[in-house]
């Protein structure tokens, strides 16, 4: 998919944006606190009009080009996302086992229909898989993973 | 002499040479876990120590210390995820080759220069630790300044087309890194209210963030795995070794270079691997013939990357053995074992336990020596997961690990929730032209700079003129020089390319008689 966006404007807005939500909280701060922050951002800003002016004046690429399935790429942001909430939710194992699958079997689909043998003959490989992993952090590592409502 | 002498007969038997090669590959192995430092590598295999005897105990963490901080470069190259901070340079040209089928070439480039790197370390450790630990006392805030700032200019290298947008990815690099507690004034910075971001954005969340994420959601947008089918193997093992031995051999100049670098930052407390690989990364760049050709495939680059920091292991330890000053972040947990022994960082280490203290340096030179068959073996058998595996099934296991290795650091989903959406952000700015390295480079040097600057000018509170304060002595002299020259050599080609200085040059040179 090709998109058409003048990427000096882009980067530029994106970094006066940036800039703006770091420059409002910085008046409570002591000097020694705000010396080195205050000198970025004011660089940050200066770089960022400089790119903006560039953008009207000598624009780079005037179109970006996301390669592959837009659909799927905002499918896996979000699952990323919901994979984070529902670890919080139902605790790691039980949200890995649900997402984990769930992505195979979608992602699985790009190289055409998948029979519902094939879903039970990856049940054991994730479940081997996961269980590795587990037991590697939480009895090696000594990592206590979130039990959700478990706990 | 004798002391040395005596020292290797200690290692060199069969417990300790299984010692060695165990703690080699579990520090691979760990290293190789994206999130899981080789600071981390150390803090949990610390406990198996504890029943070993003192020279055991310190053999097996020097080896599990340089095979963590080598095994951070397989990922870096199979799935373009540095695997420790250190590894970061080594993605940038490393996973390029490996997309290009060159994937063993960069891991064999990798594996020799890091044993070349590991065993350099190891040498000057052993001849130079007490007049190197005295250059290590000169370095002070407004040095460090100087050293952040030289490590900056490879945002030049790093900005793939556009200069301004790499400063810009810099800056907002930087500005992350002030998030949470201020290193001076001690107050909150920018938390939002959320008493979560107190503890700042933790380097390795970020990098995971950047580095990882935008990958997964281009490898599954295109429906690919993280090497396409070119990423298969070209020609054998034994052959890319061979190719990659006399490459680094027959012009050895970078491997040089990258280990004096490698070295020189790596007595300076506080810098650590993170910083000698990118300057090193940066210098190979800017004295190659062909510069354009780095961050598209230059195994110069992965050479420089994993030979300097592989000096480091051992040359961080100059200041740790000599002056009791860790180096990096796991030189601390090195010198909590030299404590809980009752050895005391001084000349003492060297002189009344000198044969504990060179078993120990000597050990970690055949650690370096190991990682030669451990790592082409580790790295054929993690080429081949990543090339055999099918992409629906690589996707999730490697967000799995992601998310893993992000919530180990501190117990934190905030932390995971922050790297995610970095990643998130870090996607979306790459298509727009800022990269992740310039960002991450921002992050890591931000905090040194920030502490030197502050530092110096409080020093210099009552000069007249305190920024004078930051060029006082000659040392900061020779670097700030260093800082201008390299900025210099690194714009110039671009500005007389673009002015079309260096085409009317060429011209007059052909027409000359």
């Amino acid at each position: 998919m090709t998109l058409r966006l003048n990427t000096d404007l882009a980067a530029g807005v994106f970094g006066l944006l940036f800039a703006a939500l770091l420059w409002f909280p910085r008046e409570s701060m002591g000097r020694l606190s705000i010396i080195f922050p205050r000198a970025i951002l004011v660089i940050t800003v200066v770089i960022s009009l400089a790119l903006i002016v560039k953008a009207f004046t000598k624009p780079a690429a005037r179109r970006v080009h996301v390669e592959g399935n837009p659909v799927r790429l905002a499918v896996m942001i979000v699952v990323l996302f919901v994979w984070w909430y529902a670890i919080g939710l139902l605790g790691f194992l039980l949200a890995t086992a649900i997402v984990f699958f769930g992505l195979t079997w979608y992602l699985a689909r790009v190289e055409g229909p998948v029979t519902m043998r094939r879903l039970a003959q990856w049940v054991p490989v994730v479940a081997l898989l996961i269980g590795a992993f587990y037991l590697a952090f939480t009895q090696v590592l000594n990592v206590r993973l979130p039990s959700g409502i478990w706990s | 002499m004798d002391m040395l002498l005596e020292a290797l007969l200690s290692i060199l038997t069969l417990e300790g040479l299984i010692t060695i090669l165990a703690g080699v590959t579990a520090g691979l192995f760990i290293g190789a876990l994206p999130g899981l430092t080789a600071t981390m590598a150390l803090a949990v295999l610390l406990p198996f120590t504890f029943t070993m005897s003192p020279l055991q105990g310190l053999m097996a963490l020097g080896a599990v210390y340089m095979g963590a901080i080598y095994g951070g470069a397989f990922t870096a190259i199979l799935i373009n995820t540095p695997g420790t901070p250190s590894s970061i340079a080594t993605t940038f040209d490393g996973y390029p080759m490996a997309r290009q089928g060159r994937a063993y070439e960069a891991l064999a480039a990798a594996t020799i220069a890091s044993v070349v790197g590991g065993i350099i370390g190891v040498a000057f450790l052993l001849l130079l630790a007490p007049p190197l630990a005295r250059l290590a006392v000169v370095f002070g805030p407004a040095e460090m300044f100087w050293v952040a700032l030289l490590g900056l200019t490879l945002v030049a290298s790093l900005s793939s087309g556009s200069l301004l947008k790499g400063l810009l990815g810099g800056c907002i690099g930087m500005l992350l890194s002030t998030i949470g507690v201020s290193p001076i004034g001690g107050e909150t910075r920018f938390i939002f209210g959320f008493p979560a971001l107190q503890g700042g954005i933790e380097l390795i969340v970020a990098l995971i963030g950047l580095f990882v994420i935008p990958e997964l959601i281009s490898m599954a947008a295109q429906g690919r795995g993280a090497l396409p089918e070119s990423g298969k193997l070209k020609g054998g093992a034994g052959s890319a070794i061979l190719r990659m031995g006399k490459h680094i051999f027959s012009k050895p100049i970078n491997l040089i270079r990258s280990c004096i670098i490698g070295q020189i930052i790596a007595i300076i407390p506080g810098a650590g691997g993170n910083v000698t690989s990118l300057v090193a990364y940066n210098e190979a760049r800017r004295f190659s013939k062909d510069p354009a050709s780095f961050g598209k495939g230059n195994v110069d680059g992965v050479i420089a990357s994993e030979s300097s920091n592989n000096v480091m292991v051992a040359g961080s330890m100059v200041p740790l053995l000599t002056l009791g000053i860790p180096g990096a972040p796991p030189d601390a947990i090195i010198l909590g074992v030299l404590l809980m022994h009752g050895l005391r960082p001084g000349i003492d280490l060297f002189t009344e336990t000198g044969v504990l203290t060179n078993g120990f340096i000597l050990s970690m030179g055949f650690a370096a020596l190991f990682l030669l068959p451990v790592g082409l073996m580790g790295g054929r058998l993690i080429h081949r997961i990543v090339v055999k595996t099918p992409f629906y099934f690589l996707l999730p296991s490697i967000a799995m690990v992601t998310i893993l290795g992000t919530y180990a650091l501190r117990n934190s989903m905030v932390d995971v929730f922050i790297m995610l959406l970095l990643g998130t952000v870090g996607y979306f700015l790459r298509l727009i032209g800022i990269q992740a390295a310039p960002i991450v480079l921002g992050m890591i040097l931000g905090v040194i700079a920030e502490k030197g600057y502050v530092q110096t000018m409080l020093a210099a509170v009552v000069d007249p003129i305190p920024w004078l304060r930051l060029v006082a002595n000659p040392l900061s002299i020779v670097l700030a020089c260093l800082v201008v020259l390299s900025v210099a050599t690194t714009l110039l080609p671009g500005w007389l390319e673009r002015s079309g200085r260096m085409a009317k040059a060429k011209r007059d040179e052909e027409q000359a008689p």
